[in-house]
């Protein structure tokens, strides 16, 4: 049936992997071998138990040479895990890359129908039928190389996003530095306190802002958002909208403080989770940086007080928009504590009732005795997993980092502020690893721990004084404890922050537990689905400090082994145009997104013309075209039938 | 005897509905094993006359699984996926093909489940087709 | 490995890389790719750690191999990074310009790589049979053998210490690489950087009197179990070892030997929950008619995708039993009786089993520390590698230029050992660049 006779008599090589027993247990791998050592084309078909195993690859490089064969197809598992390794084999043993086609008979065939061992037989052959089809037709195709900009666009300046650009500037990679708050530090700025080292946020952040203003690579923008991106890995063209902060220098400190006083304007401040007032011309605290304080124009009210007291006040400043070119991108946006819903546990039912992040900031701003609207507190209860580990909700994953983060704050509070009553009412402390020594502290210093199961959540009564907290207590057999308490604790975890304008800019691909994803957790840990695009830190997921530094750092590594050949070698898999075939009518043109395609004349006719280094091979203008005049190496017309007829078998 | 279920023909794409496909197997869902798929880049890139390619050779249905609004490249996927269908919806009536033979639903890159409902029920409405037919 | 390496005596490189496994790997890998000159120094017969023998990795269960493989194979082939397997670095010291001298012992495998085909003909003729210990001494191997079906390389060696010099293996090897002069080779090489990932020791559970010390047949180590699910696995189904019965009731015990004083490691070892977790659907896949019990404290599912895999091992019918397992009694069937304190009920109770899995934890593997001579090489309380800025330069050691990866720093799941090797990667690179600028004279190291 194949009709192209150019491309016939290929020497075609087949492997077929029992991957261990993966597929051997449910595809009668030697039947296979059989039936496709029969077709034309075939010069050898071999079963192998690994085909990934350096052994397999040797042989099958040697097979290449020694046979010698023209192409090669590995019947296996899915490509997304072993095309580039394979394609790796073909150029080894000296065949064009993409003389190789990856057949997948595993998660397609042998555990899809592992239930019906016959005809997932079946379906092996047709599958690798195909494959040979296609490969018979495929013509080698060479990579284009395109510059690649040395620098990178780092999103958030959080400990994540700091840490990045002091290794990356360090590796000699230019760092856009972009913060949409008009502060640096992110989470962490709020955090008080450190688990395991009790280094306070203030400190990291303080100590990773000077490293940052020390390197001259790195620019930093803040109240900055990415508003527009095009281009691809190597060559991102980026605009970035910059909000202005309505004071500039030279004024000094003082005169910043006296503007601050001097300001009558009251708001809840959202540092402190609302739990103090701020000045509409603010710092979060007192070593903020960049070191200047910001106005907020929605609060302003546009009396011009603060205006006496300091020169550098500017409220007619506009925003500006600048543009950034980028060979990578680096996402590490954070994410935002969840926010109870009102009645969760008495949440905003009792002012008593706060969530972790609020006591956080309260440990950090108490001095001396700890006190909350005016009362001593001498009783804590913690509970933990609030929007997280949700049964019925949205949220199934955990938050990791509660556990010991709030474990933790419960040391502070006995130790620093003599709270002599803390319960931790739980749902199985996640103290792992190392920090599992914090919850043996907690413990045998007279913490009480009760735990409560899934579908049995603590009752929070709140309508009299002292809150009293009801648990099933799963420790004691299920006996029902009641604990009066003056202050309840929302153990609160993570959500992803909204970014709903950036992901859809750049295109993040989002996980179930909606979080950035990656392609693989352990193959390809930082990478997306979008090439050049990285992720880092909590942006990715929960994690702590610790985890989130080391994910920048690995991202790290990612970004300067693109960035520091100079150049990035791109899929040859794009379109290309028979201009004999061509009848120029516009219709490609029109549905191509990337401006790939222009209008040429050859001899006076006008043709279509692929502009290669805009073309992503997505394939749009393909069906358009009336005379198929316009292919997608590697999918090409004659490729793409010729497999629907060997699958049809 | 069992009769073997109809011949379906799928199209997935390479960054977002054939990693469903991969999960599915992952999962040890199962699916007729009549289903075979061809990888494109794109569910905008594939041709009608592909599809009535498929017909010809007796694939009783033809399955398109589309990026969806989650297309790595843009958002025109979608409508341009449809004309795709409505295109080819017109040669079928040509040729006397019913129009439901040809399906297409979004199959995101973890809608495992969802890709193997929509198999389960196509083989099965193809399957009732036939036997009414007979 | 280029032939630059082979055929030279090319003893300056950028980095040393202390570690065969993936932590190993994947931080050799990344220098290599940032174009930087690695050396691994593997101890055992293969690289792969042991990532490479495990089943399926939680929470994807994709099959391990599956991903060692491919990077085992690109590290083994990557023109910038040259292998020392069957090594140990034995001293390492500093010179004046603050780059490091790493005296490197690789002892003999008794067969000449380049000869060798892994063809397994020596491993046929030979008549010794010993334990396995790559399959933890669940099956037997020749004294001349293949460590394992996917090792690489996939060359055979002769192990001296239970051969007894019969001379079968050489004359069945056709290439004639058996080598019975072969010595321990002694090589020296100069790095400017150093990444430490030698992993970990599991907990050896003899020590557990209460769990029998040991001497109970049908109690197996988590290690031994993964070898029963594994894709090339010995039996082909699960067994216990006592009689080969198939078991159907399998008891998981959580803790052993972690979070646990009176063994001396009062930490939780991070990874054992869930690859029982994990272990447990898998044996429910391998003999679906079994009930599996998992006996805990706390379920530690706490990274991405976890507790979402925790909840699908209860969707599949895996008991969770929350009580801490005070005895483990033999009876006269091989059968197993559990003694626990039920939390939920406040009763204790007692439980049959036929089969019982220690959830074994990890132990800090030492010993780098020893090597450094004079300049001390820190240990953490726990005897892990020492991280003195953990939260913003986590995997720099005490020493310039010398970093840590992996489990070698605490106990670490796969995933977050693969971001250590990346992040400790980066860290030596910068140091090396830095390194590098500060000695311009140096020239000849390439960049």
């Amino acid at each position: 049936m194949i009709k192209e006779p150019n491309f016939t008599g290929k020497r075609i090589g087949v492997y077929i992997c029992q991957c261990g027993s993966n597929i051997s247990d449910y595809v009668d791998v030697e039947k296979v071998r059989e039936e496709i050592s029969r077709g034309k084309g075939v010069s050898l078909a071999k079963i192998t138990m690994f085909a990934c195993a350096d052994s397999a690859q040797k042989e099958i490089v040697a097979d290449i040479q020694n046979e010698p064969l023209d192409a090669i197809v590995v019947a296996s598992c899915s490509p997304k895990l072993h095309l580039n390794t394979f394609r790796g084999v073909a150029e080894r043993g000296g065949l064009n890359p993409y003389n190789y086609v990856q057949v997948n008979i595993r998660e397609q065939d042998s555990w899809a129908h592992s239930d019906k061992p016959a005809q997932a037989t079946l379906k092996a052959i047709h599958l690798i039928r195909a494959g040979i089809a296609k490969v018979s037709l495929s013509e080698p195709l060479t990579p284009m190389t395109i510059p690649a900009e040395n620098s990178v666009a780092i999103v958030g300046a959080g400990v994540a996003g700091m840490r990045a650009a002091i290794e990356l500037a360090d590796l000699g990679v230019n760092v856009h530095l972009i913060e949409r708050e008009h502060f640096v530090g992110g989470r962490v700025a709020q955090w008080g306190k450190m688990s395991m080292t009790n280094q306070t946020g203030e400190e990291i952040i303080t100590e990773l802002y000077h490293e940052v203003k020390k390197r001259e690579s790195i620019r930093v923008y803040t109240g900055a958002n990415i508003i527009a991106s095009k281009g691809s890995i190597g060559n991102f063209n980026i605009q970035v909208k910059i909000q202005p902060r309505y004071v500039e220098p030279p004024c000094d400190p003082e005169s910043f403080k006296k503007a601050i006083e001097a300001c009558p304007v009251e708001v809840d401040d959202e540092f402190n989770f609302n739990l103090t007032k701020r000045k509409a011309i603010f710092f979060n605290y007192r070593s903020e940086f960049p070191a200047m304080p910001v106005v907020d124009m929605a609060a302003c009210t546009r009396c011009e007080e603060c205006l006496k007291y300091c020169h550098g006040i500017r409220l007619d400043q506009q925003y500006r928009i600048i543009e950034i070119h980028v060979g990578s991108i680096f996402l590490a946006t954070g994410f935002n504590p969840y926010e109870p819903k009102k009645g969760e546990f008495g949440y905003q039912e009792h002012p008593n009732v706060i969530t972790f992040q609020q006591l956080k900031r309260l440990l950090d701003l108490t001095k001396g005795e700890f006190r909350f609207r005016g009362k001593k507190i001498e009783r804590v209860a913690f509970i933990y997993c609030v929007g997280s580990r949700q049964i019925d909700g949205e949220n199934k994953y955990c938050a990791r980092y509660c556990c010991t983060s709030a474990i933790h704050a419960a040391i502070q509070l006995r130790q620093e502020l003599k709270v002599p009553f803390i319960y931790h009412i739980n749902k199985g402390i996640r103290t792992y690893g190392k920090q599992e020594i914090l919850y043996e502290q907690s413990s045998t210093s007279g913490d009480v721990y009760l735990q409560f199961v899934e579908d049995d959540p603590p009752v929070v009564e709140v309508l009299n004084n002292p809150i009293k907290v009801t648990v099933n207590d799963l420790l004691t057999a299920h006996m029902e404890v009641t604990v009066t308490t003056d202050l309840v604790v929302l153990i609160t975890g993570m959500v992803p922050r909204v970014n709903t304008e950036l992901i859809s800019i750049l295109k993040v691909p989002l996980g179930k537990d909606h979080f950035y994803n990656e392609i693989h957790p352990k193959l390809r840990p930082v990478e997306t689905m979008i090439d050049g695009l990285v992720i880092a830190g909590c942006c990715q997921g929960p994690r702590n400090i610790a985890e989130s530094a080391s994910s920048a750092l690995a991202a790290v590594s990612k970004v300067y082994s693109i960035l520091n050949k100079g150049e990035i070698k791109l899929e040859p898999t794009l379109a290309i145009v028979n201009p004999a075939a061509c009848e120029w009518c516009g219709k490609c043109l029109e549905a191509c997104p990337f401006d790939a395609i222009e209008r040429i004349e050859t001899e006076k006719v006008p043709v279509a013309r692929i502009i290669e280094s805009n073309c992503k091979g997505c394939g749009m203008c393909t069906p358009v075209c009336p005379t198929e005049a316009i292919d997608i190496k590697g999918y090409t017309n004659p490729e793409v039938r010729s497999m629907i007829e060997a699958m049809s078998g | 005897m069992e009769k073997d279920p109809p011949k379906i023909l799928v199209f997935s794409t390479e960054k977002i509905s054939d990693p469903a496909l991969d999960l599915a197997g992952l999962m040890k869902l199962h699916y007729p094993p009549t289903v075979h798929a061809v990888v494109v880049p794109c569910s905008s890139s594939v041709r009608p006359s592909w599809i009535m390619h498929a017909f010809e050779c007796g694939f009783a249905g033809v399955f398109i699984a589309a990026d969806g609004s989650d297309c790595p490249y843009g958002e025109t996927c979608i409508e341009k996926t449809a004309k795709i269908v409505e295109r080819t919806h017109v040669m079928m009536r040509e040729k006397g093909i019913p129009t439901e033979n040809l399906k297409m639903a979004a199959v995101c890159s973890v809608c495992a489940e969802l890709f193997v409902n929509q198999m389960r029920l196509f083989a099965g409405e193809l399957a009732d087709k036939t036997t009414n037919a007979t | 490995m280029s032939d630059d390496f082979r055929n030279s005596s090319l003893n300056e490189l950028d980095a040393l890389v202390i570690g065969g496994g993936i932590a190993g790997l994947e931080s050799a890998l990344n220098l290599a790719h940032m174009g930087f000159h690695v050396m691994i120094v593997e101890k055992d017969l293969s690289i792969g750690g042991r990532m490479i023998h495990l089943s399926k990795v939680f929470p994807t269960l994709d099959c391990s191999a599956c991903i060692t493989t491919p990077k085992v194979s690109e590290t083994a082939r990557h023109p910038n990074i040259e292998i020392l397997n069957h090594s140990e670095v034995k001293h390492i010291s500093r010179d004046e310009n603050g780059s490091y001298r790493a005296v490197i012992e690789q002892r003999p495998r008794y067969v000449i790589d380049s000869l060798c085909t892994g063809c397994q003909d020596c491993e046929e003729a030979c008549p010794v049979v010993v334990k396995d210990e790559y399959q933890y001494n669940l099956v037997g191997r020749k004294a001349a053998y293949i460590p394992f079906s996917i090792a690489s390389p996939r060359i055979a060696a002769i192990d001296l210490d239970n051969c007894i010099l019969c001379g079968a293996c050489e004359k069945a090897c056709g290439p004639g690489a058996i080598d019975f002069t072969q010595e321990t080779r002694i090589t020296e090489i100069t790095v400017n950087s150093i990444i430490v990932a030698t992993g970990f020791k599991l907990f050896d559970p003899d020590r557990i009197t209460r769990y029998g010390g040991g001497k109970l047949k049908n109690v197996v180590t988590a290690m031994q179990m993964e070898r029963q699910l594994v894709p090339t696995r010995p039996f082909n189904t699960v067994l216990r070892p006592g009689d080969g019965k198939v078991p159907d009731k399998i008891a998981y015990v959580l803790c052993a030997g972690s979070r646990d004083a009176t063994v001396g490691n009062p930490i939780c070892s991070q990874i054992c929950c869930m690859y029982s977790i994990k272990q447990a659907q898998l044996i429910l896949g391998a003999v679906p008619m079994a009930d599996v019990t998992i006996y805990f404290l706390h379920v530690r599912a706490f990274g991405k995708g976890f507790d979402e895999f925790y909840q699908q091992a209860k969707m599949m019918d895996v008991q969770f039993i929350k009580g801490k397992i005070g005895r483990i009694k033999e009876l006269e069937n091989g059968d197993l009786m559990l003694r626990y304190e039920d939390i939920a009920s406040g009763q204790v109770k007692e439980t049959q089993h036929d089969m019982v899995v220690l959830s074994v934890g990890i132990l800090p593997n030492m010993g780098i520390e020893k090597l450094f001579g004079d300049e001390k090489f820190k240990l953490d309380p726990f005897n892990f590698y020492n991280q003195p800025n953990e939260m913003t330069d986590p995997f720099k050691s005490n020493l310039p230029g010398v970093f840590i990866a992996g489990t070698s720093t605490g106990p670490m799941d796969i995933p977050d050992s693969i971001l250590s090797a990346g992040a400790a990667a980066a860290q030596a690179a910068k140091y090396m660049k830095q390194h590098q600028a500060s000695i311009s004279h140096q020239a000849t190291t390439p960049l």
